[in-house]
Parts: C-alpha cells; structure tokens; sequence
C-alpha cells in the first residue's frame, strides 16, 4: 500500500499557498507531521483526507489518483481532522451508527464493533448519552471511534491528542502502533513527543513545503553533536537569543539554564544528546 | 469607547459579509421595486378611495418611507435577532465577557450593528426608489428634501426601536427563538391595527406610518367633500388600477408633537437596553442552566485494558440509504424544545377534525410553519455542528448523504400532514392530493436551496415565515399548497419550481464540494 503525492499545490488567494509543489511517498506505518502554525498540515491532511482539492498536482492511493476518484480513498479511510463537532441531540451509540452509514458500512457486526470500539475507548457507560453532554476529551474519542469504524487503511489523524489526558493520549498511542501493522497512518502535531515515541518516519513542514522526511534518527543526527547546555544570568538570556538558536530554558532563582544549537559552544558548555525536538526546531528556526 | 466601536464594526462586518445578507439585500431590491406601481400595473400598495397620487417627489417618498417601515419592521426583526447567539456559537462571547466592558454598552453596541444592518436595507431602497422616480414620475422633477424627510422621521427611529427589541427579545427570552418570533409577530400586528386618529395615537405609533396615512386620506376626503370615512389599502391589492383617480399630494407637515414623539421612542429604547442590562447573561449560559436543572454527570470508570483492534468483529460494505434516513429524521424529530410537539400533535388533531378547508387553508400552512427551526438546519446543520468534514468526505456525499436529508425532511412533513392527506385523498380529487404532497416537497427543497446557497439558516426562516404570512392573507401568488382555486397551470408551475430548486440543490452542493 503506498500513498504519493506528486507536486501538490494548494492556492487559497492570489498569490497565497497553503501548500506549493509538495512531493512525498507515505508507506504503509505511521508517519508524524511536524510542523509551526500555517505550515501546511491541515491543508495537506484535508486534501488526503478528500475533503478539499489540490489546485495542481496529483494524490495516488496504490495508483489510483483520488483527486478524480475520491470515492476509492473514502472507502478505505479514517479521518479524525482536528476541530471536528458532533450532533449535540444524538448519543453515541446513534452517532456511530450514522457514520457507517455514511461511510458505506454496516451488516450485522456493526454493532458489536461499534460496542467494541465504545468499550476500548472508555465510553461505555456513556453511550446512551447525548454527546451534548460529553466532555472535550470525550467528544474526542468518540471522534477516534468514528474514524476507526470501517477497518480503514489510510488512517488521517489532525492534531488527534487535544483534550486528552496523559492516560488517555497513552492508550491512543497504544492504538496507533497496533493500526500501524497493515495500514498508512498519517499524524500530526505539534507535540513533538507524541510523534517521537511512535511514528516510523516523520515528516516536518514549514510555509506549505517539505523541509525533510525520514527515519527518527536520520533526522536527529542533523543537530547531533550541535546541541549544548549552559548556565547564564537573565540578562544575559536576550542577547544570548540573538546569536544562538535557544531550543529550552530552565529557570533557576537568579540563573537560567539553556539548551542551545550551535557549530561551536560557548566556554562553560556542555554537550548533550540531540533529540528529535532540537532537530525540528534546528530545521524550522533556521531553513 | 475603543472596544465599543470595534463591537459594533465587527458585528456590522459580520453580518454583511455573509451570504444570507447579500441575498436578503438582493430580495429586499426586488420588493422595494414592487412599493410603487409601474403607472399601468395590475396592482397597488397604496390607494385611498380609488385614488392615488400623482408620481412626484413628496409621494414617492412617503409610500416607499411608509412600506419600508412596515416591511422592514416586521423582516428585519427576525433578520438581526440572532447577534448575542452568534457570539455564542462562535466564542467570541467568551472573550467579550471578559474584556474589560458593561453589560449596557455591548447591548448598546449590538444595538447599533442590528441598527446598521437594518439601515443599510433602508439606503438600498432609498437609493432604488430615486430610480425608480426617475423611471416613473409623472413629469415632476426630483426634490431631494420632500423625497428624504419621510425617511428621516418614519423608518428610521422604527427601525431603531425594531433594533432594540430584537436585542431584548435575545437577553430575556435566551434560547426560545419560536417564542421571540411568536411574541414579536403578535407584537408587530398588535401595533400594525391600534387605532390612530388624533395627535397622541400618532405619537405612539412606533412605525409612524399612520399620520402619513390620515393626511392621505384627509387629501382625498377633500377631493371627495365628504367627512366621512373613507377606504384606504395599504400592502398589495391585485386587480387593475386603470381606473384610480390622480390627486396630487405633497407631504406631511409634522407637527412638533410627533417630531419630540420620535426622539422619545428613541429615548425609551435606550432606556429599555438599560433595564435589561443586568439580565444579560453574559455569555454565562451553561452555569445559570445548571443552576436551574441539575444535569446528571456522566460518570466514566478508569481504563482497565487497551482496546485490541484485530480483536473487533468485521463489518462489510453496506450502500443502505436507509440508516441515513433514519438518523436524519432522529434529528429532525429531536431538534427544538419538546413543548413544540405538543403544538405539533395538536396541529396534527385539527387537521383531523376541522373542516377540510380550514384545515387545508389556514392549519397546514401554520403546522408546517411551526417547523421553521427544524428544516432551516436540514442542509446546514454539518456545518453549524462542524460535522461536514464526515459528511463531506463520506461515500457519494450528495447521492446519499444529501439526498437522504431531502428525503427525512420529506418524510417528516407528509407525516405531520398525514391527516389531511388521509382526508383528502378519501374526500377531493386526486388533483388536490397531487398539490398538498409537492406542496410539501417543495418547502423541504426550499430550505435545503436557501440552506446551501446561504450557508445559514436565516435566510429559509424569514422567508417561509413571508411566505407563510402572504398565503394565510390570502394572496393567490403565495399559495404553494394549494388551498385556492387555480389555473390549469398551476399543478406544473409547482411541480417545475420543485424541479428547478431540488437540481439547484445537488448542482450547488456538488459545485461547493468541488471548490473545497
């Protein structure tokens, strides 16, 4: 199963782009998005996802270009997008039902699939419920139910751990590395670490094009050997900010201690292991 | 007063940049255009005793001030009751009550932007009416200041007033919009038919229209030397007005009473937005219903496992529109207060019981019209709920998704007219079954037409809530479902108007999925 996408191109006004002559190969595992605000990861999820269209360009699903034959994606897709809303009046359990039905499935092991998936998500006891009722983190997983529902193969989850809580985004994640056996799941974030623990490759974006794409580790060693930590007084922080690319600081009483990337450290630096947060931040700051 | 007047310019540019509006201004030129005859029209909106007046400034200026006034009184009411809501819906209220501003001075300042949004109709008709005199005047030469006066003192502070009422009707009656229509139509006619003949009814009549009538009238009486009392027809009268007689009339001279009459209307409003002011929930809404009704919390036990999804059952393709009808029509049936259902059930019971014409004629229209809220979100509700993003990339999202919500809606009026359909089918020809069954076809692909290409559900509710009000005057034009005599045309005008909305429906929907 592979999903290409060949010199997407996304013009909203004018001149302006959501995305611009975008390429990328998706195989079958979890590939993180990264990416700042307005990087392009909506637009890019939303047109995978079929619910807008590529200006220029073309997506390939196993061949079959789902700009022309969006149908042949939404059979086989899961799409949780990131500000979704439900029917207020309607309880789960009718909720679901309603999204097979737009999805295009059903037969007798609707229910006990959608029970299944009410059990696994915690949202039994409340299933008779109107989803008015429920909670953001709820609403939340009733969304991650709906998008788990048709055995999908192409899973596209937008910002898909807001409003969960630590246990919670656990459990999803837990989630996610079962589907990622014999599906594609794209995720983004902006929780570096929800993308590090479990994604295969990881993609990172930035004003609508690819930055780069890779393995965890061949994008950390991009910063490896580059990533120090130093003590300073506060007033000194400002003018630091401006000669070194700052990735943390802790602050300690009078003193700040700060994470910086650099070719060459300051006296007093020490080197620390580079980690998949220092590589985003090395690639979106300064590319 | 910064944070005043940006509430008051992005409320106005809210409302005026969507599509609703844009199309509410395109209606409101059509009509305007009908307030003053062409010279041989088949109708009049103004004629007192057979007569109306010569086409010059001072009349043109008086019957679009007066029509306009009483139209958009009663249209943009329901237009502009919805500003405190939208900031509900968007959040915005949120950061509202918590910047640093009175109760009194947001409703003031929402006050104004319904006022402004009203206004802008108002200079729309203003400014189409100026052609039209050019088109129509009978050889008199513009006089700006007889045409603008009428303007100044007539719609103007009703409009106002109209302003503040649909603002009150929003702080204190919250979320009953059935009830705010209601009390604000009984409202409206109470006023419209209060008598006026002497200097302190003319005060009082917040539309100020009725001097403007009784110096018409008092013109023609003297025409006619006669004192007594004479008919006079406001709104639209069908039949020939070839044979109304000329006068010639020249305006109104205000006395100062009704002049200090109008500030103190627009006083009064001000004064009622300060009384109101401590009622205003400020965007508190869930705290105060809790404080009411205790809602049960829904108490969820602690994860105990991971869910195994290759442990869940298979499930297999299934194309059934059915499923989609019935969730469609869950929503239709569980949307709005359940009170309503009582009025609906006995809505249904008079439909059994009463004569078939008056159920035909008078219950069937207000039966359905009492659905207003429930089919003004047919096809919009994706969006209000922020579902679309499902519903737009499920499998053929127009062949079934859309067509399953025409098909509940429909469902969902024959069921409610199911008494009379019963009645008539046993009692009339099957002609007048024919009509009754797309009489329903049409109001659902109505609302689903002005859902799509509005993006709100304002605009189906104003205009059925027209439509509605027309048909039930008797006006032969808007009887959809065929409670009148008509030609032999009329079955296949119904059935092509039908047609015609039902395509735009799917070709819009389709063009706006493409264009995602």
């Amino acid at each position: 199963m592979t999903l290409k996408i060949q010199n997407v191109s996304k013009r909203y006004h004018g001149s302006t782009y959501g995305l611009k002559d975008f390429s990328m190969t998706i195989e079958k595992g979890i590939l993180g998005l990264l990416g700042p605000n307005g990087a392009g990861k909506s637009s890019l999820l939303k047109m995978i996802a079929t619910v807008s269209k590529p200006t220029s360009g073309c997506i390939l699903l196993n061949k079959n270009n789902i700009v022309k034959d969006a149908n042949y994606m939404r059979k086989q897709l899961g799409f949780l997008p990131q500000d979704f809303g439900v029917y207020p009046n309607l309880n789960a359990f009718e909720f679901l039902e309603y999204m097979a039905a737009l999805k295009g499935v059903g037969g007798k092991q609707l229910n006990a699939r959608i029970t299944g998936l009410l059990e696994g998500l915690n949202l039994m006891d409340a299933a008779r419920k109107p989803l008015g009722s429920y909670s953001g983190g709820m609403k939340q997983r009733v969304g991650i139910a709906q998008a788990l529902l048709n055995e999908p193969k192409v899973i596209v989850f937008d910002e898909p751990t807001v409003g969960l809580d630590p246990e919670e985004r656990v459990r999803f994640r837990n989630l996610i590395s079962e589907l990622a056996h014999d599906c594609i799941v794209v995720l983004s974030s902006h929780i570096v670490s929800d993308i590090d623990t479990i994604a295969d490759q990881v993609a990172v974006m930035k004003n609508g094009s690819l930055l780069t794409k890779g393995g965890q580790d061949a994008i950390t060693a991009l910063v490896a050997g580059k990533v120090f930590e130093t003590t300073l007084d506060r007033d000194q922080l400002s003018v630091f900010k401006t000669d070194y690319l700052v990735v943390g600081t802790t602050r300690k009483e009078a003193a700040t201690k700060v994470r910086y990337i650099a070719e060459k450290p300051i006296s007093g630096s020490l080197q620390q292991q580079a980690n998949l947060e220092d590589a985003y931040l090395f690639l979106t700051k300064t590319k | 007063m910064p944070l005043f007047f940006s509430i008051v310019k992005a409320d106005y540019l809210q409302r005026t940049r969507t599509y609703a509006f844009l199309i509410t201004l395109c209606a409101t030129l059509a009509i305007a255009y009908t307030f003053v005859p062409p010279q041989n029209a088949g109708y009049s909106t103004i004629r007192i005793a057979g007569h109306v007046g010569y086409y010059n400034s001072a009349w043109f200026g008086y019957v679009t001030a007066i029509m306009t006034s009483i139209f958009l009184s009663l249209v943009g009411f329901y237009l502009v009751n919805n500003s405190i809501k939208t900031d509900t819906r968007t959040k915005v209220g949120y950061i509202v009550a918590a910047a640093p501003i009175s109760n009194f001075r947001y409703l003031m300042a929402k006050t104004i932007s319904n006022f402004l949004v009203l206004c802008t109709l108002l200079l729309t008709v203003l400014l189409m009416s100026i052609i039209l005199f050019f088109l129509y005047n009978d050889g008199y030469s513009l006089n700006l200041s007889a045409f603008l006066k009428p303007y100044v003192l007539i719609p103007i502070p009703a409009l106002f007033v109209v302003s503040v009422l649909a603002m009150i009707f929003e702080v204190i009656l919250g979320k009953y919009a059935m009830l705010q229509n209601g009390i604000y139509f009984f409202l409206f006619s109470a006023l419209l038919v209060s008598p006026s003949k002497d200097e302190i009814q003319f005060a009082l009549d917040v539309f100020g229209s009725k001097v403007v009538m009784h110096e018409m009238v008092e013109t023609v009486q003297g025409i006619l030397q006669t004192e007594a009392d004479i008919d006079m027809s406001i709104g639209y009268v069908i039949g020939t007005t070839e044979s109304n007689q000329k006068f010639h009339f020249t305006g109104v001279d205000f006395s100062t009473t009704f002049i200090i009459s109008r500030l103190l209307w627009l006083l009064c409003s001000i004064g009622i937005v300060v009384v109101s002011a401590p009622f205003f929930h400020r965007f508190d809404t869930k705290e105060k219903a809790r404080l009411k009704k205790k809602i049960p919390k829904i108490e969820i036990q602690k994860p105990t496992k991971d869910i195994l999804l290759s442990s869940l059952p298979a499930i297999r393709q299934n194309f059934a529109i059915l499923p989609l009808i019935k969730t469609e029509l869950l929503l239709l049936i569980r949307k709005g207060k359940r009170w309503l259902w009582l009025l609906n059930s006995i809505g249904m019971f008079l439909l059994a019981l009463l004569p078939l014409q008056i159920a035909h004629q008078f219950v069937l229209p207000m039966l359905w019209f009492l659905q207003v809220g429930r089919l003004s979100q047919l096809t919009t509700k994706e969006a209000d709920h922020n579902v679309h993003y499902f519903a737009f990339t499920s499998y053929r999202p127009i062949r079934r998704a859309l067509f399953s919500q025409m098909a509940a809606g429909m469902v969902f009026v024959f069921v409610l007219a199911s008494p009379l359909l019963i009645r008539i089918a046993i009692a009339k020809p099957f002609e007048t079954l024919l009509i009754v069954f797309l009489a329903g076809v049409f109001i659902v692909v109505f609302a689903g037409f002005l859902g799509i290409i509005s993006k709100g559900k304002k605009l189906f509710e104003v205009s059925f809530f027209m439509l509605t009000y027309t048909a039930l005057n008797g006006l032969s034009f808007a009887d959809y479902y065929g409670s009148q005599p008509h030609g032999p045309l009329y079955i296949t005008i119904l059935l092509m108007i039908v047609l015609l909305l039902g395509c735009s429906c799917f070709l819009i929907r389709r063009y706006h999925l493409k264009a995602m």
